[in-house]
């Protein structure tokens, strides 16, 4: 971490995916590593479908501007592919974008899919997430969410044990199952990217 | 102080009313506004004391709920959006002559940018408009501390007071400190004494004008202690307000150097002449950045003192949201290179409609309709909610969507022109917000027009909140003068389709005003279950009378 700078995480994806509740872990996460962090969300009606984007700001000190600027985000989590080409513009050039590959084409003109992923990869720091095949193998539907997380873990000033437990919070209203389920496609994630690429 | 958790900024403005004891809090759904009101509503039920939280018709009503409990000696909450203050504009601005008992407060949320609005009107405006003072935090904690502080400022002056945040701030969720908790406590009733002052007719409201002006002397003293004049060595200055200075504030830890620009911060108006003055005295050139309207820029820029630019003069855009970006192109900092944007043209994502959304199966049936009755272009005058959607390609199925309730009183005015059909669609919540006049009009004058109420029960837009007009619609049409014959009320499914275009095109056909109400709840409040337990009571309280009817 610079520690002059506010750092960012851009998230985004389609109304219903729950972009917001990870940006919520996000923050929680990083507020219990002891770094101040904001976040600030576009919504309203989410529920129907459309583009739906929130930002985490985080620092070692206070910070007030609820927003980063283009060209300063360190990360952006996708869960969309069509949505990632969106924001990639946010991203400083040594940023890292973890995105779903599986799409929600469900709009006017959705472009060829080979095209929005060919112009993600040509993104560097780019890792794509199969979140179909994942999904099927962890025999959970929901996967793809937490296991971009997961991706993104390696990316930010967090323990590996600060995101259990704040996962694990999350959910624990829904019982020990579904937690349980979202550890594993947590951690799924976290091993997709190898251990240390962000010193 | 006590360590509060993570909220967004129009809770904290939530807590803090509930914090300085409020009594009641009342409002209209409308984003971003909404979660303020939805927060406190919570405190309060979770509380259990002798306190209410209730949604009202619409903005209007809500201001003088608050206002009535305010004569009462208590504490009171307002919420809306920036649009909605428009439909309570008379009780605002007159609620500045009467001035309170018990302290009051309005939320009002601004949306810069549209993200969910119609327009961008800056609210700032409408308290200069009524000689009222307005509080404009610029974080999460101020969002707390400025409305805790509203509420003693508006008793110690006896007026109303303004809150006015904008969406990226009530959108904005960060950790905040709370105050001591107070619990409701009244002042005891207007005083016999004060009574006069509450009975607006001209001669009690000439002297309660004259009063509100010797007010504000103390109004400005009073948002000075907010406002802040930081000295810097050129003579190149800048004014913020808002995020405007929450943006700055970021800037200065990234580039020290901007500490060097002598810089008015602006946090509650009416803002006072004498920190102007010296302001201006500091500078030669000024930059300006404030959300919505060139409030400050102007004033400032009347001076003649020094050059003042922003958006007027296009050093800041015209119109939308302020970022970081706009203050550092403005300031001439260099920007980052940034991965750039990805090279493939991205057609909009358009919110739509949720799948199985009885709306949906209203406007296929009257487009049908209208194609089988030979007017397949008649206009459709639309209104606020989510059948709004409806505007859009390919379904196009409305033409007009001004303000809440506006498209029954336009169809009335269109029919007067000589359309026909001359059809309106509004939402059952738009209905009792502002359509209910707009109604009696139309069954007064008799005009040819076709109402359809889209009934689903709930606020849907905004999150499904109650509807004013639950299971309340055809009575209310009746009421108003709609003879029952002229009334119909139908399913809108898929499998009712056939027979719904009929029954639409026999309304269609009628000359004179007639009222086809669709009724489907919302799939969304259906999922959450939030009607279950009312229905469960209705159904009970039916068999109920029925035997003993019987
Ligand atoms: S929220 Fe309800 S009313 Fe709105 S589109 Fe969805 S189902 Fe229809």
């Amino acid at each position: 971490m610079n520690a002059t700078r506010i750092h960012g995480v851009v998230l985004c994806g389609v109304g219903g995916q729950g972009v917001l509740s990870l940006a919520q872990i996000l923050q929680e996460a990083l507020r219990r590593s002891g770094l101040h962090a904001l976040q600030s969300e576009i919504h309203g009606m989410s529920q129907r479908g459309g583009s739906v984007h929130a930002q985490v700001c985080y620092a070692d000190q206070p910070i007030s501007s609820p927003l980063i600027d283009e060209g300063c985000a360190d990360l952006l989590i996708a869960l969309e592919p069509l949505e990632a080409l969106r924001y990639v513009a946010m991203l400083r050039i040594s940023g890292h974008l973890v995105v779903a590959e599986e799409p929600l084409p469900d709009m006017e003109g959705y472009p060829p899919l080979e095209d929005v992923h060919a112009a993600l990869r040509a993104v560097t720091g780019a890792h794509l997430l199969d979140t179909e095949s994942l999904a099927r193998k962890l025999n959970h539907r929901q996967a793809g969410g937490m296991a971009l997380l997961g991706m993104a873990s390696r990316f930010l000033p967090v323990a590996e044990k600060i995101w259990r437990d704040v996962i694990a919070q999350r959910f624990e209203a829904k019982g020990p199952r579904v937690t349980e389920k979202n550890l594993e496609a947590f951690e799924a994630g976290r091993q997709m990217i190898p251990e240390g690429v962000e010193a | 102080m006590i360590q509060s958790t993570l909220a967004l900024g129009v809770e904290a403005v939530g807590q803090a009313a509930f914090d300085a004891g409020i009594k009641g809090a009342f409002g209209y759904p409308g984003t971003p506004s909404t979660e303020g009101f939805e927060y406190v509503e919570a405190l309060i039920q979770q509380d259990g004391k002798d306190r209410v939280a209730q949604w009202a018709t619409n903005e209007k009503v809500a201001y003088d709920l608050a206002l009535g409990m305010s004569y009462a000696g208590y504490r009171s909450l307002v919420t809306m959006k920036h649009v909605g203050l428009n439909v309570a504009m008379d009780a605002f601005a007159n609620s500045a002559l009467t001035g309170v008992q018990g302290g009051l407060v309005l939320l009002v949320a601004d949306d810069p940018g549209m993200h969910s609005s119609q327009n961008e009107q800056d609210s700032r405006r409408l308290a200069e408009f009524a000689w009222l003072p307005c509080l404009e935090p610029s974080t999460v904690q101020e969002a707390y501390d400025f409305t805790r502080r509203a509420f003693d400022l508006s008793e110690a002056l006896q007026v109303p007071v303004m809150v006015r945040i904008v969406t990226r701030l009530a959108h904005c969720r960060a950790p905040f400190l709370r105050q001591e908790a107070l619990a409701p406590a009244g002042i005891g009733l207007t005083p016999k004494a004060r009574v006069q002052d509450w009975v607006l007719i001209p001669s009690n409201a000439r002297r309660r004008y004259v009063d509100l002006l010797a007010k504000q002397p103390r109004m400005r003293q009073e948002a000075a202690t907010l406002n802040r004049l930081v000295s810097g060595t050129g003579r190149r200055g800048v004014v913020l307000a808002g995020l405007g200075r929450a943006y700055f504030g970021q800037l200065l830890i990234e580039h020290p150097e901007l500490a060097a620009l002598p810089r008015l911060e602006v946090a509650a108006y009416p803002l006072d002449p004498a920190l102007e003055r010296a302001f201006l005295d500091q500078v030669d050139d000024v930059l300006v950045f404030e959300e919505d309207y060139p409030v400050l820029e102007e004033r400032l820029g009347l001076r003649e003192r020094a050059q003042v630019r922003g958006r007027l003069d296009g050093a800041v855009p015209r119109t939308g949201e302020l970022s970081p970006r706009i203050l550092k192109d403005a300031l001439g900092l260099a920007t980052p290179d940034g991965k750039g944007a990805a090279g493939l043209d991205l057609p909009v994502r358009a919110p739509r409609f949720c799948d199985g959304c009885g709306h949906v199966d209203a406007y296929e049936a009257l487009q049908e309709a209208l194609r089988n009755v030979g007017a397949p272009e008649a206009r459709v005058f639309g209104d606020i909610g989510c059948y709004t959607l409806a505007a859009q390609e390919p379904m196009a199925a409305i033409h007009a969507v001004v303000e809440m309730g506006a498209s029954i009183s336009m169809a009335v005015g269109a029919a007067f022109a000589g359309q026909t059909p001359s059809v309106a669609v509004i939402g059952d919540s738009t209905f009792a917000h502002s359509g209910l006049p707009a109604l009696l009009t139309a069954a007064e004058s008799k005009a040819n027009v076709t109402v359809l109420v889209l009934d689903n029960r709930v606020v849907g837009m905004t999150g499904q909140q109650p509807s004013q007009a639950l299971d309340q619609v055809e009575r209310l049409v009746l009421g108003l003068g709609i003879p029952e014959i002229d009334l119909q009320v139908l399913t809108p499914l898929p499998k009712q389709h056939a027979a719904n275009v009929t029954a639409l095109e026999a309304a269609l056909r009628h000359e004179g005003p007639s009222v086809v109400v669709f009724r489907r709840e919302c799939i969304q409040s259906l999922r959450r279950g939030l009607l279950k337990d009312h229905d469960r009571a209705v159904r009970e309280h039916h068999t109920c009378s029925a035997e003993v009817c019987s």
